[in-house]
């Protein structure tokens, strides 16, 4: 399992953003859907290692991140992209990818390759030495993934990664994310259930902090059945589970 | 869901050379991007303004030089390298990319460090860069002598102190206005650094500003005759050192538990900074004034600092020559010409110097900020007598102009090598006071006058007597020829006191 994680909970203050999460995952594209302020990017965030839980044990790629030793190595596995990107403008896409292929101690040797493939991968080829105040916000979401997937990441973390990507782009990032989840595990939060019924082999919904489903996408499909309302089944299924879990 | 019930097999730990490749290619990321190229041109402009054009406006003199190219470099870049600095310092928090950067497997501290070497690379890179041109013309223009490595030396460690404070203040308190309030803080704190200065022996002489026994000034005597002293400036580097390790330890002290193992190397690399900075602080305020106008620390002295430098004087060619320093070649035909007319006067009378020798000046601190300049010995000294000139320009004062050098010369050793000769003084009698006054009036100086009553505390200065005056004037108007042999025949009289103004022809 890439992913072991029992009992998780997160507290900012009075608030508990995740209480009591268990999740499990191997290779394959985990969808991580919920409302706002379920808890998601707080998750991601701890799975990430940017932020530690307060209560619960995680387990990520075979190692515990508390130690310094295997938090590093998971570091170098590990791939992430925020809900809001910062970026330095200066920068070209190049530099900016080649400069997190080198904070995440890509062998230096393979360093221009790299750069080179996960530009490519989110087709930002021709804009490679432009600099990152040129580009749209789509293109910066691209960038971002580029970053994300320069280490060959065996753990990929997006939160919203198809933001601001035109539908054309959307298409193609759920291929990506399909490919990616053939060998890593590829955690993806999303409030677009299409992303999840097109890209995800697992779906997890969260709300108030706590998983309240987890299985197919089908599964979250066929509990929608006759209950939920929404234009698509996968959104039936969610405001079902949703409807479900809250009474 | 596949499951995968082996651990991801971990990747071999890149080898060091990997690292290097690694931090070396980081290092051209952040030189390619870094924001203090772009303040290199006002750094400049203001070395120009505040360094260059001043010293440039000094005599040719490398520690006169280097000594001025110290405060004016310093306060150039202390604004932009400590604001570029703390710019970059808060780059990650303002560009909101801290979580980004927070999970890669590189350490804070070294990304931090990479991004703070790449600002401080650039400043240090303009900074030699200024060095270059004033130390290149310099050495055009100077008759003698090597530059001073130490005053650079210094400006180059406070650099990197004032980068290393502007980056932890712009890493701890991330906002847009940090580099402004850096920018300012740190001028502010140099500038203001030497006014607790009190005489030789003051603590706050580690301040980089100061190049120089802080109560003296610009000096165109000092590392001239003695070498140029490196206790204090070792006392400087010491202090800046210390400071930078103690900043940059104290910036990569790492936050939150299980990161014990960078806290204690980080701990221990501030603390040697902090024990460093403190030990040089305590040298500092162990300074003495020597007499040579420098600073010496006891613990870092050398005594073979003490050692006057060798050197072959440049000679004017005259019945009495005037020699001085071949620092001060440029001077000697001004010195010459200025002095021509008293020692064409003197030339071949009994006791006579037989040359004008440029000598040392010699420093004293007062009570306070207090410090006497001036000779060591008597004017004239010596078998065969030398007369021991201090030019103008070696005693406290604005540098000046090869004329207003060569004037006040006239003014100042002129009087003083006819009173030497004729025993002028307080205690003359009014014939050697009349004497004095003829040859003075003959060569074109200044005419001599009695000391005064003592109003206010200053001392004031009342005309010769009618009758003595009287008598100059007509000795002055003896051709020279016959006023030179009654001084030769009568100047031993005359400096026993035994002659009468009625007895001068």
């Amino acid at each position: 399992m890439n992913v072991e994680i029992t009992g998780l909970t997160r507290r900012f203050g009075r608030t508990m953003a995740v209480a009591g999460v268990d999740l499990r995952a191997g290779p394959g594209v985990i969808g991580l859907l919920g409302p706002n302020g379920a808890g998601k990017t707080s998750l991601l965030r701890m799975m990430a290692t940017a932020i530690r839980p307060t209560s619960g044990t995680l387990r990520l790629l075979g190692r515990h991140p508390g130690a310094h030793g295997p938090r590093r190595e998971i570091r170098r596995r590990l791939g992430y992209l925020p809900q809001n990107l910062g970026y330095y403008p200066g920068f070209t896409v190049a530099e900016f990818v080649e400069y997190f292929a080198l904070l995440k101690e890509v062998p230096a040797a393979q360093i221009p390759a790299a750069v080179a493939a996960a530009i490519e991968r989110v087709e930002l080829g021709g804009k490679a030495r432009t600099k990152l105040r040129a580009l749209s916000g789509g293109m910066l979401r691209r960038v971002g993934v580029a970053q994300a997937i320069v280490n060959q990441p065996q753990l990929l973390l997006l939160d919203e990664p198809t933001a601001g990507l035109d539908p054309e782009q959307r298409v193609a990032f759920r291929a990506l994310l399909r490919e990616l989840g053939q060998r890593a595990t590829v955690v993806v939060s999303t409030h677009l259930v299409e992303d999840v019924g097109a890209a995800c082999t697992r779906v997890a919904l969260m709300d108030r902090g706590k998983i309240v489903f987890h299985g197919t996408p089908e599964d979250l499909t066929a509990r929608g059945e006759g209950h939920g309302t929404g234009d698509a089944p996968l959104e039936r299924g969610y405001s079902a589970v949703l409807a479900g879990a809250r009474s | 869901m596949t499951a995968v019930r082996v651990p991801a097999a971990p990747r071999p730990m890149p080898a060091m050379r990997w690292h290097l490749r690694a931090a070396a290619r980081l290092l051209r990321l952040e030189l390619r991007r870094n924001a203090m190229p772009w303040m290199l041109p006002v750094a400049v402009c203001l070395f120009w303004i505040t360094a260059y054009r001043k010293a440039m406006a000094m005599p040719p003199l490398w520690s006169l030089r280097a000594a001025s190219m110290q405060s004016g470099a310093l306060l150039a870049f202390v604004c932009p390298v400590a604001g570029v600095a703390a710019w970059m310092g808060s780059r990650e928090a303002r560009r909101h990319i801290t979580d980004l950067v927070t999970i890669t497997a590189r350490p804070r501290w070294a990304r931090q460090l990479t991004t703070w070497a790449a600002a401080t690379c650039w400043a240090m890179l303009g900074y030699l860069g200024c060095v270059a041109a004033l130390y290149g013309v310099t050495a055009r223009q100077a008759a003698w002598g090597g530059p001073p490595w130490w005053p650079v030396a210094v400006v180059a460690a406070s650099l990197l102190a004032l980068s290393a404070l502007g980056f932890a203040a712009g890493a701890l308190v991330p906002s847009r206005f940090t580099a402004p309030v850096a920018a300012i803080a740190a001028f502010f704190a140099l500038a203001l650094s030497t006014q607790l200065i009190q005489g030789s022996q003051s603590y706050w002489q580690v301040s980089p500003i100061v190049a120089a026994p802080w109560d003296i000034g610009p000096d165109t005597g000092r590392g001239v005759f003695y070498p140029y002293l490196p206790d204090l400036p070792i006392a400087q580097v010491m202090f800046l050192t210390g400071l930078t390790m103690a900043v940059l330890g104290a910036t990569a002290l790492p936050k939150g538990p299980g990161v014990g193992w960078l806290r204690r190397p980080a701990a221990a690399v501030t603390a040697a900074g902090l024990l460093a900075a403190g030990t040089a602080v305590a040298l500092a305020g162990t300074g003495k004034l020597d007499a040579h106008g420098m600073i010496a620390i006891p613990a870092v002295h050398d005594a073979a600092s003490d050692r006057p430098l060798r050197y072959t004087p440049v000679c004017s060619h005259a019945a009495i020559p005037v020699c001085l320093n071949p620092a001060y070649a440029s001077y000697l035909p001004a010195a010459a010409t200025a002095l021509a007319p008293v020692l064409n006067e003197m030339a071949g009378l009994p006791g006579a110097p037989v040359r004008v020798s440029q000598t040392a000046t010699t420093y004293r601190q007062g009570t306070g900020n207090s410090v006497s300049v001036g000779l060591a010995g008597p004017p004239i000294s010596g078998t065969p007598p030398v007369f021991h000139l201090l030019l103008p320009d070696q005693l406290p004062g604005p540098p000046m102009t090869t004329g207003g050098l060569a004037t006040a010369l006239r003014s100042s050793a002129g009087p003083a090598i006819v009173a030497s000769v004729i025993g002028d003084g307080p205690s003359a009698s009014p014939a050697q006071q009349a004497v004095a006054a003829a040859l003075s009036m003959s060569a074109g100086l200044p005419q001599p006058s009695l000391p005064g009553p003592v109003i206010r505390r200053r001392s004031t200065t009342v005309p010769l007597p009618a009758s003595v005056r009287s008598a100059a004037g007509r000795f002055a108007a003896l051709p020279s020829p016959a006023r030179h042999a009654w001084l030769v025949r009568h100047l031993a009289a005359l400096r026993a006191g035994q002659i009468t103004l009625a007895q001068l022809p």
